[in-house]
């Protein structure tokens, strides 16, 4: 049953690592502060949820939120590039942290609590699994298809790309489309899964975590970001024994991959 | 505004502020010669005020703290700078930052490790008014800091090492093309940078006269905002902009009180910032 | 028939006057060198024709159609192809996935197209390109371990990937060694008559050999222009030279 539990958190980062790995990996975008369409997806399904909504309304509307704030990073990132865009993207999750925190609708600094599941334990599972094998489907999908190149080419040239014909600000923005839609989809049933959300669940920190997952696994491919996602997302759990280490460990871990093994497990050496 | 509310504002405003400018400098000269963010420079920051600490809980001298903190500080940054930082120099950018982000997480809990998750106490310097509300701490630690600037001026103005940093700054090819031993100006760029850092944080450490494990972290990320709103590279830049910050923030407490965290500052500076002015306050438009 | 028009155009910045109200026609299947001691010049004006940049006056025409605040890539959708001084190839992609992305730019007006890329009708296609430059023996290879002078040419068939009416090369024999650049220079002298080309370039000797048309800048300005001889006996053009070692190489 415990390991259930843990499995569900898990296929939810890796469906948070899929989705970061559309911006990161494919298009070549920094996104720190990918936590912040993580809690915007949560907060606005768990509202809705604790309202009695039916579990896929509440899902859309996550995605949809997300979605629309994913596009005012995206617009941002057409404007700043590499590190400047980095710490934009920092800043971003704190002012959506703050706006958690600042707004009494959804709880304040006490947060969202009571979220139902909204659906049966076995239904929930079968729900998450099902939308973790769609996401699979359309990552790989976008990938190996025309959209997938166009990103990889923006990312290795925007000049080049804008030159044959790519409009190279369409593409960021639906990269970033794409993968905040998913990372809200995610936010939903991590609300469902928990019950009670807090602001600062999903500050920086976390999409630190998120982007080690990603870097750690592997970026671009498929399972390098699922494996960072059970590697990492596991990590808390296997080394529950170590309680008292586990940050010096998680910090060492990040530091000695990305000395050692830059590409990450998975990756490929570029 | 009377004597002693100016003085306080002040003093406070500029000491803080020194402390930001000695910790950011490093920051932003190592992102000038590396375009690397070096987020461990927080860690190396608390490394060095602890070695203070321990040395002054040891000798009773305060200038031994500052010592050691110094000594200490530049050797984990001289480690960082082999070990970690110029390997990864051809790789990606984002493999520099996790990994940097890392070493920041191990180092604040290794510390909390060694020495326990509890405040220490580092009373080197009594808080004696001066003139107004001015005390003696303050003073210190501005004046400290603005001898450590003239140092760094000097460096960097009038010797041929700064202008090695200048050159491989302004076009790392063409300096080494040059004959600019980049690798050195590297680590000696690596060497002030966590000196002044050790140094910040044992003059930090006094200031407040508490030494903990995660004093890093709220460094790490206004260090972030104080370089990008110098510019990031931009030497004096980043000095201003983190003098401002520190009068910013008293301002913000002083007015402000308990409807707006002082840590607050910081942040909505740096959004303005981005969306109106990225190249920082006192760059000349580059973009 | 004009297939590029520029008039007027003019480019500042600051105080500087990097383009001073030129105009500019290439005809159809002609091969136009425009020429000049100074880079910046000379790169303004392409770029303001790539639509790299903006004009601070003037007006850019495409097969009659103005295109002055259209960006770079409305243009290469519209036909105007370009390469790069630096070259700018998809490192992460073979020489024939390069060539595949520019070929499926129909799909790239879509939002978010999901075909597969390397369609039977597409490869060929690539190939008959990649064949076209002489690196067809490069195509599986990935462009990061590819010398310079194939990926030049890499450049030129991605460009022409685009059925473009007209291509801008940027400098195409900087950095190249003899031999690869008389493999370019081959490679450009056979769109003679099929497509318009402008070459900017600074290695003049050569680049006249292939040129039917040439136009020099000085100063922003120009200064001579005409068949390859008149121009290169130019008096103008020759003082403007002197000096510089390139007027002889």
């Amino acid at each position: 049953m415990y390991v259930v539990t843990i499995f569900q958190l898990l296929l939810i980062y890796g469906l948070l690592t899929l989705s970061l790995n559309l911006v990161v990996g494919l298009a070549g975008q920094v996104n720190l502060g990918h936590a912040a369409f993580f809690g915007v997806g949560a907060y606005v399904g768990g509202t809705l949820l604790k309202a009695g909504s039916p579990f896929l309304l509440a899902l859309a509307a996550g995605g949809v939120a997300a979605t629309a704030l994913g596009l005012v990073l995206g617009a941002v990132s057409l404007r700043l590039r590499g590190d400047y865009l980095a710490i934009a993207t920092i800043a971003f999750n704190f002012a959506v942290v703050a706006a958690f925190l600042y707004t009494p609708y959804f709880g304040g600094a006490y947060g969202l609590s009571g979220i139902p599941r909204g659906m049966a334990p076995g239904t929930y599972l079968l729900a998450l699994l099902a939308t973790f094998a769609l996401a699979v489907f359309i990552h790989e999908r976008v990938r190996n298809s025309e959209s997938g190149y166009a990103f990889v080419a923006l990312r290795d040239s925007e000049a080049a790309a804008e030159a044959i014909g790519l409009s190279v600000a369409r593409f960021k923005l639906v990269a970033f489309a794409l993968s905040t839609a998913l990372a809200g989809v995610a936010g939903v049933f991590y609300a469902a899964y928990i019950g009670t959300l807090r602001p600062e669940d999903f500050g920086f920190p976390l999409s630190v975590t998120l982007m080690a997952m990603l870097v750690v696994g592997g970026i671009g491919g498929l399972w390098g970001p699922i494996l960072g996602a059970f590697l990492l997302g596991g990590f808390a759990q296997a080394f529950a024994f170590v309680h008292d280490y586990q940050a010096v460990l998680y910090g060492l871990l990040l530091a000695l991959v990305m000395r050692y093994r830059p590409q990450g497990i998975l990756g490929r050496t570029s | 505004m009377d004597l002693f509310t100016l003085t306080a504002l002040l003093g406070d405003g500029l000491a803080v502020g020194s402390i930001y400018a000695l910790t950011a400098l490093g920051l932003t000269l190592v992102y000038g010669l590396l375009r690397v963010l070096h987020v461990a420079h927080a860690g190396v920051y608390a490394v060095g005020a602890y070695a203070g600490w321990w040395a002054f809980r040891g000798t009773g001298s305060f200038v031994l703290a500052l010592g050691t903190s110094a000594v200490v500080a530049a050797l984990v940054g001289l480690f960082l700078e082999a070990w970690f930082y110029r390997p990864l120099q051809s790789r990606p950018p984002h493999v520099a930052l996790i990994g940097s982000i890392g070493l920041f997480l191990a180092v604040g809990d290794l510390l909390r490790i060694l020495f326990g998750p509890y405040q220490q106490s580092l009373p080197a310097l009594a808080p004696t008014p001066v003139v107004g509300m001015l005390t003696t701490p303050q003073l210190f630690v501005v004046a400290a800091t603005a001898v450590l600037l003239l140092g760094v001026y000097l460096l960097v103005e009038q010797t041929r090492l700064g202008l090695g940093w200048r050159a491989m700054a302004q076009d790392a090819q063409t300096a080494a093309a040059l004959e600019v031993d980049l690798p050195l100006m590297s680590r000696l760029a690596f060497l002030a940078a966590s000196l002044l850092a050790g140094l910040a944080g044992v003059l930090v450490g006094a200031y407040y006269n508490q030494v903990y494990p995660t004093m890093g972290a709220v460094l790490a990320y206004k260090g972030l905002a104080i370089v990008v709103l110098g510019g990031l590279g931009n030497l004096w830049g980043t000095v201003a902009a983190a003098l401002l910050l520190g009068l910013l923030e008293s301002l913000a407490v002083a007015y402000l009180g308990n409807r707006f965290p002082p840590e607050g500052v910081a942040f909505v500076a740096l959004i303005l910032v981005l969306l109106f002015r990225p190249q920082g306050l006192f760059s000349r438009a580059r973009r | 028939m004009t297939v590029l028009e520029g008039r007027g155009l003019t480019r500042r910045f600051g105080g500087l006057v990097a383009v001073d109200r030129v105009d500019i026609q290439v005809h159809q299947g002609e091969i136009l060198g425009l020429f000049g001691p100074n880079g910046a010049d000379k790169t303004t004006l392409f770029n303001l024709l790539a639509g790299a940049i903006l004009p601070s006056e003037g007006h850019v025409y495409l097969e009659g159609r103005e295109v002055t605040h259209l960006p770079a890539h409305r243009r290469a959708q519209l036909g105007l192809a370009r390469t790069f001084q630096i070259v700018q190839p998809f490192r992460s992609l073979t020489a024939l996935e390069n060539v595949l992305v520019a070929l499926a730019r129909d799909s790239y007006r879509r939002l978010l197209p999901l075909g597969k890329l390397g369609t039977p009708e597409r490869r060929a296609k690539a190939m008959a390109l990649l064949e076209q430059v002489g690196i067809a023996d490069f195509a599986n290879r990935n462009v990061s371990q590819v010398p310079l002078g194939v990926l030049k040419r890499l450049e030129v068939a991605r460009a022409l990937a685009l059925e473009p009416k007209v291509l801008l090369l940027d400098e195409p024999l900087a950095g190249l060694t003899f031999k690869e650049a008389e493999e370019v220079l081959a490679v450009v002298t056979a769109l003679r008559g099929r497509i318009a080309v402008v070459l900017v370039e600074h290695h003049v000797r050569l680049a006249l050999l292939v040129c039917d048309r040439a136009m020099v800048l000085d100063r922003g300005a120009v200064i001579a222009e005409g068949g390859p001889e008149a121009v290169r006996s130019d008096p103008r053009v020759i003082q403007v030279y002197l000096g510089e070692e390139d007027a002889t190489a």
